[in-house]
């Protein structure tokens, strides 16, 4: 059976060359330099070669709706209508009532004043300024993925192949790149972390090179290239870094740069492991499922290792849940009632080269890490912004929203009141009681208002 | 009188596409209608004190559910293309609960209510629907019709207030 054995000897040997030389790639240029922190450098090229790709794409789709004579069907990014710019009730109401010439605004029921109540509602029931948070933002150029165009279809014979070919690289090429480099890191990190947590002495300098490492291949691994800007302002051993949360890669951005404390809920499997393996050489705190409803605990917990100048700071994501990039939603008091210095960080992903928010109703955890390997490269701006502290007479709200307001301002997001938990809850209806306050107010004169009780 | 509804203006094939798929994502069950569940899944409407007077000016049908089409028509009277009578009926529609063609006491009274809550005290409220409906009554039947309600309402430039440009 000679015939048999030559082609298989063949394949074999051309196998093994071919695993040789994929080795000696993933190790020589992806591994080596990320264990020591040397930089690579090609990624400048990259992205400007794919930003050129992505124009000329965008071009060509705009040139053949053209030639069908109509619109190029472009996501607004900012909503599917013109809205008025920020207005409150009795602005509204003055502007509807004095258009017939009056000059103050009496204090009186109108028969008018219901236009003004039902616009709003028709702008929100056409374009509210919420749910859209919650589902991945629109781009306006096409970036060669299928999963941000929804219009995706036959254009030309060149734009097929182009993406015939983006998909060829990004699957066959990157993504076995990516795998192996994360299998590898995650697989270093959680053995050099045992074995740092077992020598008594040196032991932060050690852990820190370790977690920095393990953090530094999670980055490669996905192709991300972070600009870090303000880093005179980092987050110091006293206190806490809060920034906004689009996707659990946030705090591996993050920990790229320095060592943080993490805290979270103890999961099991392979994630559960990662966190064992990170305590043993640095306090971490995990909280195990019970104990993450008793808030005090938490607190107190948090209070001691803020208190510990020798720990690192604590990173902690006040939103609560992801939300898509595009605004910054209502931050949870419970971290900013401890007391200490708060660092706050912007976190702003550039959508061009993949989606990076987490939409846990569509996909699962696996499934969200595929989509970000098999995306072009993961390219996000790092803020880091000036230390706050509570200011005398100001409540734990009011400190998150000051906190919340700097960060939206510094990362080109819109800072939203409503809380991100509204993904799966409903609103209170003290919103809608706010209202009827606002109004009533306007029908007696705000003097009156003062001395009317409620009935 | 008032009551029969207007042909909407036509929109351009972009503002159906838009509003089609506004549509499918607030049809939460994709039952292809909308109840009242679906649009209080929306936290700004849910803060809107006359949002289920509007959802219920949208069903023509009454059948307690807004289906494509009566959606498309109650946002086209919003249209920039609408007229001015089409939104001066719309306003009149949110007093007129029973949709009977003319505004009565209580339903004044009950509408007012709900924009204003428990701020102020019932007998305030009537003396202010008392007043209301003694200005604006011409024919002195103690109601509003749809004919005084334009005269009253109609000098104000509201068309700027009811327009959503989609």
């Amino acid at each position: 059976m000679a015939w048999l054995t030559l082609p298989v000897d063949l394949l074999s040997k051309y196998l093994g060359l071919f695993t040789d030389v994929w080795l000696t790639l993933v190790f020589g240029f992806l591994i080596v330099p990320a264990v020591f922190g040397v930089p690579f450098g090609i990624h400048k090229y990259y992205i400007k070669i794919l930003l050129s790709i992505f124009e000329w794409t965008t071009l060509q789709m705009e040139l053949k709706a053209k030639e069908k004579n109509n619109q190029l069907y472009k996501h607004y990014t900012s909503g599917i209508i013109v809205k008025v710019p920020d207005s409150t009730l009795k602005q509204e109401i003055q502007d509807l009532r004095c258009s017939a010439g009056c000059l103050s605004l009496d204090p009186r029921f109108e028969l008018a004043d219901v236009f003004v109540f039902c616009r709003k509602a028709l702008e929100n029931i056409i374009d509210d300024d919420v749910t859209k948070r919650f589902s991945a933002q629109k781009l306006e150029n096409w970036n060669l993925l299928t999963r941000s165009n929804h219009n995706f279809r036959y254009i030309n014979l060149q734009l097929l192949a182009l993406w015939i070919l983006g998909v060829l690289i990004r699957y066959g090429v990157l993504l076995p790149f990516r795998v192996t480099v994360a299998v590898t890191g995650i697989f270093l990190f959680v053995v050099l972390s045992t074995v740092v947590g077992l020598i008594p002495c040196t032991k932060t300098y050690l852990s820190d090179k370790v977690h920095l490492m393990g953090y530094r291949l999670c980055v490669r691994s996905l192709t991300g290239i972070v600009t870090y800007h303000n880093r005179e302002n980092k987050p110091k051993n006293d206190g806490i870094c809060v920034a906004n949360h689009t996707t659990p890669i946030d705090g591996i951005v993050l920990a790229n740069d320095h060592c943080y404390s993490l805290v979270g809920q103890l999961h099991g499997g392979l994630l559960g492991l990662i966190q064992r393996a990170m305590v043993k050489s640095s306090p971490h705190m995990w909280f195990e499922r019970a104990e993450v409803k008793d808030r005090r605990l938490v607190a107190k917990r948090l209070r001691d290792h803020v208190a510990d100048e020798n720990k690192h700071p604590v990173l902690i994501f006040p939103e609560g849940t992801c939300v898509n990039n595009t605004s910054v939603m209502m931050f949870r008091k419970g971290s900013f009632e401890i007391g200490c210095t708060v660092y706050p960080a912007a976190i702003k992903y550039d959508p061009r080269f993949a989606d990076a928010f987490w939409n846990s109703s569509k996909f699962g955890l696996m499934g969200y890490l595929l989509r970000m390997m098999s995306s072009w490269a993961i390219v996000c701006s790092v803020w880091y912004l000036p230390p706050m502290n509570r200011k005398e007479g100001e409540d734990a709200m009011q400190f998150a929203n000051r906190v919340k307001a700097a960060i939206a301002a510094q990362g080109g997001l819109v800072d939203l009141i409503w809380d991100a938990g509204l993904k799966r809850t409903k609103v209170k209806d003290t919103f809608k009681e706010e209202q009827q306050q606002l109004y009533s107010k306007i029908l007696l004169g705000d003097h009156e208002y003062q001395n009317h009780p409620e009935s | 009188e008032g009551d029969e509804m207007e042909t909407p203006s036509l929109e351009e094939g972009g503002e159906i596409r838009r509003l089609g798929k506004r549509f499918r994502k607030l049809d939460l069950d994709g039952s292809g209608s909308l109840r009242v569940d679906d649009f209080m899944s929306l936290p700004e409407l849910q803060q809107n004190p006359l949002v289920r007077r509007i959802i219920d000016i949208f069903d023509t049908d009454g059948n307690g559910e807004i289906d494509f089409i009566e959606f498309i028509r109650g946002v086209s009277q919003f249209s920039v293309r609408g007229n001015q009578q089409q939104k001066l009926n719309f306003a009149f529609r949110v007093y007129d609960v029973d949709k009977d063609g003319f505004i009565s006491n209580g339903e004044l009274f009950q509408v007012l209510k709900a924009m204003v809550g428990s701020n102020l005290q019932d007998a305030a409220l009537q003396q202010a629907v008392d007043k209301t409906i003694l200005g604006a009554d011409r024919d002195g039947d103690g109601r509003i019709s749809f004919h005084e309600f334009c005269t009253i309402v109609g000098e104000l430039d509201f068309t700027k207030k009811m327009v959503v440009d989609v």
